[in-house]
């Protein structure tokens, strides 16, 4: 499969800490490509250094195949985490502007499209200043892909959308990935990850810790997730916790509670044990989701000062 | 790169030249420049008509009276002028001059009595003629021995009319009583004693398509002072007008992240270059219209002689090295800041090169070829403003001098350029507190 990011050893130090530790990771060609991690991990400034804004300090990022090039700009759309729209400019002429930067052909009839189908053609002769915030957000997107590029970098595109905007959003991405763009994206919102990434990968702490398709990653850990629904509920729970050896973790959800098993404890018990003191609704055995994924890395009791097994 | 440049120039050009300051400057600035200059005219004339007391002390005791009979003459003929409706018009004070007593027990509770006059507005000022006048050798070589002078004292004695008018009167007396002394008639050596007047001109040189000799001008206080400065403070203008605002526009740029949206389309260079570029270009607009509208209005007063066609290449291209400069200091240092405040506190050290020129242009006006002249005008920095001072003054700037200074603000300019991109590409992604100046200084050299 032929890659369109290939990110070899790359490492970013700023003073004594490091931003980015040692990373190596590749994006193919037409894919969504989700970066998850908390905030502060690293994964701004990897997508900085993919846009050549700052440079890493050792280790190899090839794009389209080849070393960076300042030309490389022009076939690749940004969206930067913080948005940054001259309000003076008018819709249009800034989208203007923002497309010839990039050297882009058509920009005005391209940023018209963009415009009617974000449900923003109406606002093309404002100034930016009057526009809402999600408004400016949709604005900013345009302005990444007003040139048609083969590589979308977006930086929380979804942040700070309604949800009727966050689906125009999504279904704008998933339109350039049915194009044959490659979009790479960060998030904080799981179930979108889940929903949208070919693949997915997860900087913790400026190391890689999962990286791969969201069916392998959940394949390396197991089918550990149970979901819970009983008229006893969380109460009962506890009670079967502390008969049954291996029940990690219960997350109540108040009509529905999940728990997490060690790979040696028979889920078959827990049943058997809720039925003899409770009537049960619903008891389900799955794969933990990406969210309890992240959870379980990013949480501040992490080992070893976050050493986490790579589940990639 | 060339396109993604001049991308970014537009869009600063218009950015700058669409903002109230600069449009206001525009209009607001050539009128308070020919306003200022008509209001010299029309006022430069006009003096303080209220008469005069002043107490003459006379130790000597020999010429106060001549001076009284001299003012009388004076106010009788030239205080009132005549209109052409035959009225008379009041034009100078009058100086009345009254001799007091000396007090030669306590001369200097005499002028300090005389001084609390002056305060109290009784009199306007007094003079204090030494005994010695007559024969200055006979005052002791003592430093405090004042007796061989005539001493003025007023609230604004160095700038007051009657110390320069009095000295004239007490002199002709003066020197009349040592001509009668040596036995001389003071009838027959008027003509000796007549004053010739020296007046100021300019050098003559040859046309060089006709051969002809071009007669020297006289050389005016206004063409001597207020030409350089007028050319000076236009430079001082357009910088501000071009260069000065991309300290606050990159510090937005930078707080509002559209540095960043930018330079993931650009390089930081690129991005810092159009800026610049964008602040000539406005400057350059604002010369245009202040030069071009100067030339026009002294064609249509029909001075064209005042044009110093000559200057024009060298106004322009110094102009041009100092806001290139200036833009690249300003949004190297705009970079480094996250708010308002944090660039109000670099605006003074960044414009530097533009108020000292402004502190000590008077200097280089008045001795345009010292050797503090020359120097001040080759340091780079220094060198568009100064050196296109001295060459607006009446004297001949060796060619050297001119051709050095320009080639040092072209080095100094790409060095700017350099160093501030330096900066640029840290400052435009930094965080935080504003660095201090030591550590963007450090940015410049830093290894990476």
């Amino acid at each position: 499969m032929e890659n369109t990011i290939e990110i070899k050893n790359v490492t970013k130090k700023f003073g004594d800490f490091t931003a980015v530790n040692d990373l190596t990771l590749n994006v193919p060609k037409g894919s969504i490509y989700g970066f998850i991690g908390p905030n502060g991990s690293g994964k701004t400034t990897t997508l900085r250094m993919l846009m050549n804004i700052i440079y890493q300090d050792s280790g190899d990022i090839h794009i389209f195949g080849e070393k960076y090039k300042q030309s490389f700009k022009d076939r690749i759309g940004y969206l930067p985490e913080e948005r940054g729209l001259y309000k003076s400019m008018k819709v249009r002429e800034l989208l203007h502007f923002f497309g010839k930067l990039k050297n882009g052909k058509n920009i005005l009839a391209e940023a018209d499209k963009w415009l009617k189908k974000l449900d923003l053609y109406n606002w093309r002769d404002e100034k930016v200043e009057t526009l809402s915030k999600g408004m400016g957000q949709k604005i900013q997107f345009i302005a990444s892909v007003v040139t048609s590029p083969e590589l979308i970098i977006l930086d929380e595109p979804f942040s700070g959308l309604d949800p009727v905007n966050r689906d125009v959003m999504k279904d704008a991405v998933l339109e350039l990935k049915e194009s044959g763009t490659t979009v790479i994206f960060s998030t904080h919102d799981m179930d979108i990850a889940e929903k949208m990434c070919d693949y997915v990968f997860m900087i913790y702490k400026g190391k890689k810790v999962l990286d791969g398709t969201l069916d392998s990653i959940k394949n390396n850990y197991g089918t550990d997730i149970i979901k819970i629904m009983s008229e006893g509920g969380l109460q009962v729970l506890k009670e079967v916790q502390n008969e049954i050896k291996g029940i990690e973790n219960i997350n109540d959800f108040g009509h529905i509670q999940e728990i997490r098993i060690e790979k040696t404890c028979n889920p078959q018990n827990i049943l058997r044990s809720l039925i003899e003191k409770t009537a049960v609704s619903r008891f389900e055995i799955s794969q933990p989701s990406l969210h309890d994924i992240f959870v379980r890395i990013a949480k501040p009791v992490v080992e070893n000062d976050g050493e986490v097994k790579n589940a990639g | 790169m060339l396109g993604k440049i001049k991308t970014i120039t537009v869009r600063e050009y218009k950015a700058t030249v669409k903002t109230k300051t600069f449009l206001i400057s525009m209009i607001i600035v050539p009128i308070f420049m020919f306003a200022g200059l008509i209001v010299m005219k029309l006022f430069g004339d006009s003096v303080d008509t209220t008469d005069k007391n002043i107490s003459v002390i006379d130790r000597s005791g020999i010429v106060a009276e001549s001076l009284v009979r001299i003012a009388e003459e004076r106010n009788k003929d030239e205080v009132y002028e005549t209109k052409d409706n035959g009225e008379l018009k009041k034009i100078k004070p009058k100086y009345i001059f009254n001799i007091i007593a000396p007090d030669d027990e306590n001369p200097d509770k005499q002028r300090y009595q005389l001084s609390e006059k002056v305060r109290n507005k009784e009199i306007f000022s007094f003079v204090e003629i030494g005994k010695n006048v007559l024969h200055p050798k006979n005052a002791s070589s003592d430093e405090s021995d004042f007796s061989n002078v005539i001493r003025y004292y007023a609230e604004g004695a160095a700038l007051d009319d009657i110390r320069i008018w009095v000295g004239n009167p007490l002199n002709n007396e003066i020197r009349k009583l040592r001509m009668k002394e040596a036995g001389i008639d003071p009838g027959q050596v008027t003509e000796l004693m007549q004053w010739v007047t020296v007046n100021g001109m300019g050098l003559y040189s040859v046309d060089p398509y006709t051969g002809e000799y071009i007669e020297a001008k006289e050389s005016s206080e206004g063409e001597a002072i207020f030409a350089p400065l007028i050319m000076m403070m236009i430079m001082f203008i357009l910088s501000l007008l071009g260069a000065q605002p991309l300290l606050n526009s990159t510090m937005e740029e930078k707080s509002q992240k559209i540095s960043e949206v930018i330079l993931g389309s650009c390089s930081t260079f690129d991005f810092m270059m159009g800026k610049i570029l964008g602040g000539v270009g406005a400057s350059l607009s604002a010369a245009l219209v202040y030069v071009g509208g100067g030339v026009i209005a002294l064609k249509y007063m029909d001075r064209s002689d005042l044009i110093p066609l000559d200057l024009i290449p060298w106004f322009f291209a110094y102009a041009t090295l100092l806001i290139t400069m200036m833009g690249a200091i300003m949004a190297a240092l705009g970079s480094t800041c996250s708010t308002a405040k944090e660039a109000q506190s670099l605006a003074f050290p960044g414009m530097l090169p533009m108020i000292i020129p402004m502190a000590i242009w008077i200097m280089i006006v008045r001795e345009p070829m010292s050797n503090f002249s020359t120097i001040a005008s080759l340091i780079p920095p220094l060198t568009p403003m100064l050196m296109l001072l001295r060459q607006s003054t009446p004297y001949h700037i060796p060619a050297w001098q001119t051709w050095t200074g320009l080639f040092g603000v072209i080095i100094f300019t790409l060095f700017t350029v350099w160093a501030s991109a330096r900066i640029f590409r840290i400052g435009i992604l930094s965080s935080g507190k504003a660095p201090k100046i030591g550590t963007i200084i450090k940015w410049v050299f830093r290894n990476d």
